[in-house]
């Protein structure tokens, strides 16, 4: 079986100039945080935009080859969510005029993207590709939803530990650069909403196709079961918290443990039971077997 | 043209011999205008704050040198009991211009990075300006001076983050809260710190204030200079904790005025939501234990002053950068001042040339008609502009050392035949 990676020269380039550019980027960003390097910050976000266009050039690529339909493989998927974490990214940096988390959402999706990369260029196919409106919305929200729990676990982390730095009057680097606690507490709490509506979409998405296609899927599939405890968490911390007064330092924590888990999950049941929630990667209304496989 | 600066500041003499030796306004303009009309400086600015009094002379004769200077200012101050000439420092030329570089940049304050000299050397440079001792040796010194601060101010790190325990608690206040606009602030003592710290929430946006204090009329004035107009009762005010994102606390009290029960019963009220105390007082006016509750950040005068000593210690890393700066502004400097010694050799040179020309042309004036004359000019004026271009650019030249300057002028005069200057 011929690797579509291998085969395909342009879509080699692109897959290792996208790992190296989130590599660089993720490089300039630490380098403008830790270091306050003045060409870090003056490359850092040409870098990143630069980083999004080829990704993206990538992504139609790889999905040109099956008529733009989206592909089951994790790898792409993870792929897919190195991207919307940049761009989510690229927005927060926009909006609240804070470039100094950068590096922590970048190094997550560089990271994303390297694994991704290393076992795309390995497999011998880019895995079933889908069709169908609901199955695309039910993925493409699922992608968001992941990274809204990314963000959401990522920015709890920063808060905690800015929380921590000014607890123990630790007024070093991390007090000095990361945006108050504040913002660091909205930008959560919108990442939590943000992830409760896309992870809502992909429910009701994923019920509507199901009982349309009619097939049998596994309900207590682990990864479908964590989303539905996540999507219930997020639920109550948006509704609950105004009522009951929760407060975002202990909230953080579950943020942290859902994504640290949920990313561990998804990972452990690539490699060892890829499957769709329960159905078997050959045949079905939505799936056709990619010609590569 | 030299320029000398001499002066006492915080790095030469103790406080009571720069107190001894400052000079008011009204002296300062004394000063220097009798150092300008008694013949002995062609220019002169003083610049007169707490921590330094520093004279800044062109002199008008070789007589007047910093030890010169160093006794008349101590003649004029009538200080020669107590101040000596060893209390001085004296520098010359370039040494001048870097240490009003230094002074402007702040770098040669005692408290590094303040921002409050540059507006003082603004002053010493508007009085001298104003009793017209500024020439345009200070003249270009104090602008260059300016645009060094600026630069410095833009381009490195030396003046962020706060140095003061009032400004270091609005910093604490704001890594925690991002719009203090939208926050209670309860002020309990409206003593000097207690107000300086509420000056400083409001420069930040911070408009919800609320004062309180033992003598309420005390409270009611600083509220209204504030411009709040907000003040509670002092035996009330525990009532009301709950209500306050922000508590500063700055009275002298031998107890502490908040205890834990009742910050924990404020809390339980305003559902965890975060508090900011800030205890600027001494000794301790809030209880210690209050930093256990959830969420309450209690913060005294010595977890601030950790803040204050991490912003100096990243103002002394941007120290190099400043440097930096001083050194490629000195430079042009530099070669300004060398340019003022070549400047007469390039108005000589154009004047003889202008003379030649006007020579010829007269001879010609009643030959040719007044619009041939025109013409003529006109192609004279460009010839003259193209033979003089090289000789005034090798003039202005960039070079290292003053010394090649009189070789060049001597080549140049000899070349063209130029009378020797006056002096």
């Amino acid at each position: 079986m011929d690797n579509i990676v291998h085969s395909n020269i342009a879509l080699f380039i692109l897959i290792q100039l996208v790992s190296l550019l989130y590599l660089v980027t993720t490089v300039l960003y630490g380098a403008h945080f830790f270091k306050d390097a003045t060409p870090a910050a003056r490359y850092k976000q040409p870098a990143l935009a630069l980083t999004v266009l080829v990704h993206v050039l990538y992504l139609g690529l790889l999905t040109s080859i099956e008529g733009y339909k989206l592909s089951y493989s994790t790898f792409n998927l993870m792929s897919m969510v190195a991207l919307t974490l940049a761009i989510t990214y690229i927005f927060i940096e926009f909006t609240t005029k804070s470039d100094k988390t950068g590096f922590f959402v970048l190094a997550f999706s560089a990271g994303a993207q390297l694994i991704s990369s290393i076992f795309t260029a390995q497999s011998s196919g880019a895995g079933p590709a889908f069709t169908g409106f609901g199955i695309g919305v039910h993925l493409i929200a699922a992608i968001f939803g992941f990274s809204a729990i990314a963000i959401a676990g990522l920015y709890s982390f920063l808060y905690l530990l800015l929380f921590r730095q000014i607890q123990k009057n630790r007024f070093e680097l991390l007090f000095q650069r990361l945006p108050n606690l504040e913002v660091l507490e909205r930008l959560t709490m919108h990442a939590v909403a943000f992830g409760f509506i896309f992870l809502s979409i992909t429910l009701f998405a994923g019920i509507i196709e199901q009982k349309a296609s009619g097939e049998a899927i596994t309900l207590f599939e682990p990864r479908l079961v964590s989303l539905v405890v996540i999507w219930l968490i997020y639920g109550a911390s948006i509704f609950v918290r105004p009522i009951t007064g929760w407060d975002l330092k202990h909230m953080a924590y579950l943020f942290i443990a859902l994504f640290v888990f949920i990313t561990a999950l998804i990972l452990l049941m690539t490699f060892f039971s890829p499957s769709f929630h329960g159905l078997a990667l050959q045949n079905g209304p939505y799936y056709f077997t990619s010609p590569y496989i | 043209m030299n320029i000398i600066s001499v002066g006492v500041n915080h790095k030469t003499a103790p406080i009571e011999i720069r107190e001894r030796i400052a000079l008011s306004e009204v002296q300062n303009k004394e000063f220097i205008t009798d150092l300008i009309s008694s013949g002995l400086a062609h220019e002169a600015m003083v610049l007169s704050t707490c921590n330094r009094t520093e004279l800044y002379v062109v002199p008008a004769m070789s007589e007047v040198t910093g030890e010169y200077l160093k006794e008349y200012l101590i003649a004029y101050k009538d200080a020669r009991k107590e101040v000596r000439p060893e209390h001085f420092f004296s520098r010359f030329y370039c040494g001048t211009a870097r240490h009003l570089f230094e002074v402007s940049s702040a770098i040669d304050s005692l408290v590094l990075g303040e921002g409050q000299i540059l507006g003082q050397v603004k002053d010493a440079y508007r009085i001298a300006a104003e009793v017209q001792a500024a020439g345009i040796l200070i003249t270009r010194l104090c602008h260059t001076a300016f645009s060094v601060a600026k630069k410095v101010k833009t381009k490195t790190k030396i003046m962020e983050g706060a140095v003061s325990v009032s400004y270091a608690a609005v910093e604490l206040a704001q890594k925690i809260f991002s719009n203090l606009s939208m926050k209670k602030i309860l002020l309990i003592g409206a003593g000097e710190t207690g107000e300086l710290a509420a000056k400083h929430m409001c420069q930040k946006n911070a408009r919800n204030i609320v004062i309180t204090n033992r003598t309420l009329s005390k409270a009611e004035t600083l509220a209204e200079e504030l411009g709040t107009g907000k003040v509670l009762p002092f035996e009330t005010y525990k009532e009301h904790l709950h209500e306050f994102d922000i508590i500063i606390t700055a009275v002298s009290t031998k107890e502490y005025i908040l205890r834990e029960p009742e910050m924990q019963q404020s809390m339980q009220k305003r559902r965890l939501k975060p508090v900011i105390i800030l205890d600027l007082g001494l000794p301790r006016n809030v209880d210690p234990d209050i930093s256990r509750l959830q969420n309450m950040f209690l913060k005294d005068i010595d977890a601030l002053k950790h803040i204050i000593d991490k912003n100096l210690e990243r103002r002394r890393a941007e120290l190099p950068k400043v440097h930096s700066i001083i050194e490629e502004e000195l430079v042009s400097f530099g070669q300004w001042i060398n340019t003022l010694k070549v400047r007469p050799t390039i108005v000589d040179l154009q004047s003889k040339f202008i003379e030649i020309k006007e020579k010829e042309l007269e001879r010609y004036r009643y030959k040719v008609s007044e619009e041939e004359l025109k013409r003529m000019e006109h192609l004279t004026d460009r010839i003259l502009k193209k033979i003089l271009h090289h000789p005034i650019k090798m003039l202005k030249a960039p070079i290292d050392t003053s010394d090649s300057i009189p070789s060049r002028v001597n080549l140049v005069r000899n070349i063209f035949d130029l009378e020797e200057p006056n002096q």
